[in-house]
C-alpha cells in the first residue's frame, strides 16, 4: 500500500522513541502518584485554608503549558542553579510534579466521596485514624479514584510527547528525525499516531469499564 | 613558636590559593574527557543522519576534530535551531558547533570565536509560482527557521512589505521544506548550501533555487559561555588551525564541494 | 551560588508583545471551544441516533481525539492533511487541531452527563408532541450542558494551555510563538517566559474563576 523507504534499522529507532516514551511515563506516574497521594492527603487533613500554600503551588502545575514549565526548569536548573542535571532527569523531575498535581485532586476527590458519617462510624468503633485510611477510606476511595487516576497516566503518556524540548528523543522526536531524512511525513506520522492509540485505547476502556461497573453496585 | 605561626600562615595562604584558582571550564573539559558540542541535525550538509539515524556533517567533523584536538571524546547533542543557545546556557553542552551567527544581540549572551563558516542565503521557490527574485516574494506566503538569522531578518522584510505578504516560522528546517514542497509556502529564505543539499537530495519535489537573497554574508562561529576566556581563547586558535592546515578546505571539499568561501572581512582586523 | 544574572528589565520591555499573544492565545481558545461544544453535540447526536456510520463516525473521532497527543493532533492538521493537498493557515492548523481534541473530549463528558437525565423525560416530551430533535433540543440539552458545566471550563484551560503549541506549525502570533521569537532574539529564556508562564497562570485564573461565578448565577435554585 505505501511505497515505502523505511527500514528496519528506523523502526528499531522508532521503537527506542517508543522505550524513552513509556519509560519516561512510567517513572513520572510512579513519583506522581505517591507525591500525589501525599498532597492530596495533607490537603484533605488540613482544610482549605491550611493547605493554602499547597494547593496555589499544585495550581500551578496545572495552569502553565507544559512546554513552558519544560523550559523553565531547564533553565533554572542550568542556568541558575548551575547543576549538570541530563533533560532525562529534568522531564522526569517536571512531568512526576505535573502529575501529582492532577492526582491530588484525584485522591482529595476519593476521599471527599467517602460519606463522613461512615467515617465517623469507623471511628466510633475505635478505630484509630491511621486504621479509619487504612481500612475504611482507602478501599472506598479507590473505587472513585482509579477510573480518573488511568485517564491521569494516560494523559501524562500523551503529554510526554513535549520532552523533546529538553533533549529527550521520545517517540513523536525519532518520528520527526525519520521524516526529516525519509520525507513521508503522513506515513510516520500515522505510525506514530497507532502507537500511543495501540497503547492508550484499551487502557482507557479498562478505566470506563471499571468505572461503569463501581457505580453500579 | 613564631616560626611556626608564619609557616602556618604560609599554609594557609597556599592553601586559599589553591581553592582560589579555580578549574575552569578548559580544564573541566579535559578532565571528564568528554566534549559536548550542540549540533542541528537537521541542517544538510552542515548537520544531519545517515541511514543509521548516526549524525553526520560538517558540523559534526569539526566537533570531532575539536574533540580530538582536546584529547578528549565527542558528544553530539542534537539540539534544534531556536534551542541552540538554551542548551549550552542550561549547561547541556560545553560547545556549540551548529552553524550559528556571531551576531551582537547573541553575543550579550554568549561568547563566539571567530568565524569557522560563511554562508549565502538564497531564495528557494515552489515551482509554478512566480518567484524569480528576492524582491517578487513580496505579496507570497515565505517561511524560515524560527530564530534563525535569516528568519529575523525576512521577517523584517515580509513586515515591511506587507501586501499579503506573510512570515511563517517553523520549528526546523525540514518543516520549512516540507512545507515548501507541500505548496504550504511559496517560498523560503535558508543558507545556499542547505538549499542545494535539499534541491539535490530528490526528497522535495518541485523546489527550486531562484536567487540570492540581499543579506549580508552570514559569518558563523562556535559559541561558548561568554566569561569562558580560556576556553574562548583556544576555540579561535583551533578554527584558526583548522584552516591553517587546510582541514578546512578539506571537510568544505568532503560535504559542499566547490569554492571555499574566505573567513576573513576585507579591511577589518578580525 | 547564583551566578545568573537576572535581566528582567530587558524582558519586561517586551510585556506589551507578550500581551498581544494572549490576546491571539485567547482567541484560538475561545473559538477552538465554542467549534468544540457545537461539534460535541453533533458527536453526541450521532452517538444516540441508530445509524452505524454516524455512529462509526462519533466513535472514531472521539476515541482519536482522546487517545493520541495533542501535539500530534496539531502536526497532521498541517503537515499530514497537506499530504493530500488541503492547507490550512498555522492559525486555522491550530484551531482545528484545538477545536478536533475538545470536541473528542466534551462529547465524552456528555456522554456520562447524559446517562444522569432519565430517558423517561425525552419520552414524555415526545409524548407531549414534541418531535425527537425537538425534545432533544429543550428537555435534553440544557440539563447536558449544565450537568458537564465544570468539565467544559476544565476543557477550557485545556485550551488555553494547548495553544502553546501551535509554534510546532509556524505560529508565532500567540503568546508561547511571541516568547520565543524573543528568546531568539535576545536569548534571556528564563525571564521570558517566566513572565509568559505568569501571563498563562492569570488567565487561567480568570476563566476558572469567572466560571464560578457564571455556575453560581445560571445555576441557583
Amino acid at each position: 500500500m505505501f511505497d515505502t523507504a523505511l527500514s528496519a534499522n528506523d523502526l528499531v529507532f522508532l521503537a527506542k522513541g517508543a522505550g524513552i516514551t513509556i519509560v519516561v511515563t512510567a517513572i513520572s506516574v510512579v513519583i506522581g502518584t505517591i507525591l500525589g497521594i501525599i498532597f492530596g492527603v495533607i490537603r484533605v487533613q488540613l482544610g482549605a485554608v491550611l493547605s493554602a500554600p499547597l494547593t496555589l503551588f499544585l495550581d500551578i502545575f496545572r495552569s502553565v503549558p507544559l512546554l513552558i514549565q519544560l523550559v523553565l526548569a531547564n533553565a533554572f536548573v542550568g542556568m541558575v542553579l548551575q547543576l549538570q542535571l541530563s533533560g532525562f532527569f529534568v522531564a522526569c523531575m517536571v512531568l512526576s510534579l505535573y502529575t501529582s498535581a492532577y492526582c491530588a485532586e484525584i485522591v482529595r476527590g476519593g476521599i471527599d466521596a467517602v460519606p463522613t458519617v461512615t467515617r465517623r462510624a469507623a471511628r466510633s468503633l475505635g478505630m484509630s485514624w491511621g486504621q479509619d485510611m487504612r481500612y475504611i477510606v482507602m478501599p472506598l476511595a479507590t473505587r472513585v479514584a482509579l477510573p480518573s487516576w488511568i485517564g491521569l497516566a494516560l494523559g501524562v503518556m500523551k503529554d510526554s510527547a513535549l520532552v523533546y524540548v529538553v533533549q529527550v528523543t521520545e517517540l513523536l522526536k525519532s518520528t520527526q528525525i525519520l521524516i526529516t531524512r525519509l520525507q513521508e511525513p503522513l506515513f510516520l506520522l500515522l505510525i506514530c499516531g497507532a502507537f500511543y492509540f495501540i497503547i492508550s485505547f484499551p487502557l482507557a476502556r479498562f478505566g470506563g469499564y471499571l468505572e461503569k461497573r463501581w457505580s453500579n453496585d | 613558636m613564631k616560626k611556626y605561626t608564619l609557616t602556618a600562615l604560609l599554609l594557609a595562604a597556599a592553601g586559599f590559593a589553591g581553592t582560589a584558582a579555580q578549574a575552569d571550564k578548559l580544564d573541566d573539559i579535559i578532565s571528564s574527557g568528554k566534549l559536548r558540542c550542540a549540533v542541528v541535525l537537521d541542517f544538510p550538509p552542515m548537520g544531519m543522519r545517515d541511514e543509521n539515524n548516526e549524525p553526520i556533517g560538517f558540523d559534526v567533523d569539526y566537533c570531532n576534530d575539536l574533540a580530538a584536538a582536546l584529547g578528549v571524546e565527542a558528544e553530539i547533542v542534537e539540539t534544534p535551531f531556536p534551542e541552540r543557545i538554551p542548551a549550552l546556557m542550561s549547561n547541556r553542552v560545553d560547545v556549540g558547533v551548529a552553524s550559528t551567527s556571531d551576531t551582537l544581540e547573541r553575543a550579550k549572551t554568549v561568547g563566539f570565536s571567530i568565524p569557522y563558516f560563511a554562508f549565502e542565503m538564497v531564495v528557494t521557490a515552489a515551482e509554478g509560482t512566480d518567484i524569480t527574485s528576492f524582491e517578487s516574494m513580496k505579496g507570497h506566503t515565505v517561511g524560515a527557521v524560527a530564530g534563525t538569522y535569516e528568519a529575523i531578518a525576512l521577517e523584517e522584510y515580509v513586515n515591511e512589505w506587507g501586501d499579503g505578504s506573510e512570515f511563517r516560522p517553523y520549528q526546523t528546517q525540514a518543516d520549512v521544506f516540507l512545507a515548501l514542497a507541500q505548496g504550504q509556502l511559496d517560498a523560503t529564505v535558508s543558507t545556499s548550501t542547505v538549499a542545494q543539499a535539499n534541491v539535490k537530495s530528490g526528497n522535495f519535489g518541485g523546489i527550486e533555487v531562484v536567487a540570492s537573497a540581499p543579506f549580508d554574508i552570514d559569518y558563523v562561529g562556535l559559541f561558548a559561555k561568554r566569561d569562558e576566556y580560556g576556553f574562548l581563547n583556544y576555540l579561535d586558535l583551533f578554527v584558526n588551525q583548522q584552516i591553517r592546515t587546510g582541514r578546512y578546505d578539506e571537510l568544505y571539499e568532503k560535504w559542499v564541494g566547490g569554492d571555499v568561501p574566505s573567513l576573513t572581512v576585507p579591511g577589518a582586523y578580525r | 551560588m547564583f551566578d545568573y544574572t537576572f535581566q528582567w528589565k530587558q524582558a519586561l520591555a517586551r510585556l506589551p508583545k507578550m500581551l498581544d499573544g494572549a490576546v491571539i492565545t485567547m482567541e484560538v481558545a475561545i473559538i477552538s471551544m465554542l467549534l468544540g461544544i457545537l461539534f460535541a453535540i453533533l458527536l453526541t447526536m450521532f452517538r444516540q441516533t441508530k445509524s452505524r456510520p454516524l455512529n462509526a463516525i462519533a466513535t472514531t473521532w472521539i476515541e482519536i481525539a482522546r487517545n493520541t497527543p495533542a501535539l500530534f493532533q496539531i502536526y497532521m492538521a498541517h503537515f499530514g492533511v497537506a499530504s493530500f493537498g488541503i492547507h490550512f493557515s498555522p492559525f486555522t492548523s491550530l484551531l482545528i487541531g484545538i477545536t478536533f481534541n475538545n470536541a473528542g473530549y466534551l462529547a465524552e463528558n456528555f456522554r456520562g452527563a447524559l446517562k444522569a437525565i432519565p430517558d423517561t423525560q425525552a419520552r414524555a416530551g415526545q409524548s407531549l408532541g414534541m418531535s425527537p430533535v425537538q425534545s432533544f433540543r429543550y428537555i435534553v440539552l440544557p440539563q447536558m450542558l449544565r450537568i458537564s458545566f465544570l468539565p467544559m471550563t476544565n476543557q477550557m484551560v485545556w485550551a488555553i494551555l494547548m495553544t502553546s503549541l501551535g509554534v510546532t506549525v509556524g505560529m508565532n502570533s500567540d503568546l508561547y510563538g511571541v516568547t520565543q521569537d524573543l528568546n531568539a532574539l535576545t536569548f534571556r529564556t528564563f525571564e521570558l517566559f517566566a513572565i509568559a508562564g505568569v501571563i498563562f497562570y492569570i488567565i487561567t485564573k480568570v476563566i476558572t474563576l469567572s466560571a464560578r461565578l457564571i455556575a453560581a448565577r445560571l445555576f441557583r435554585y
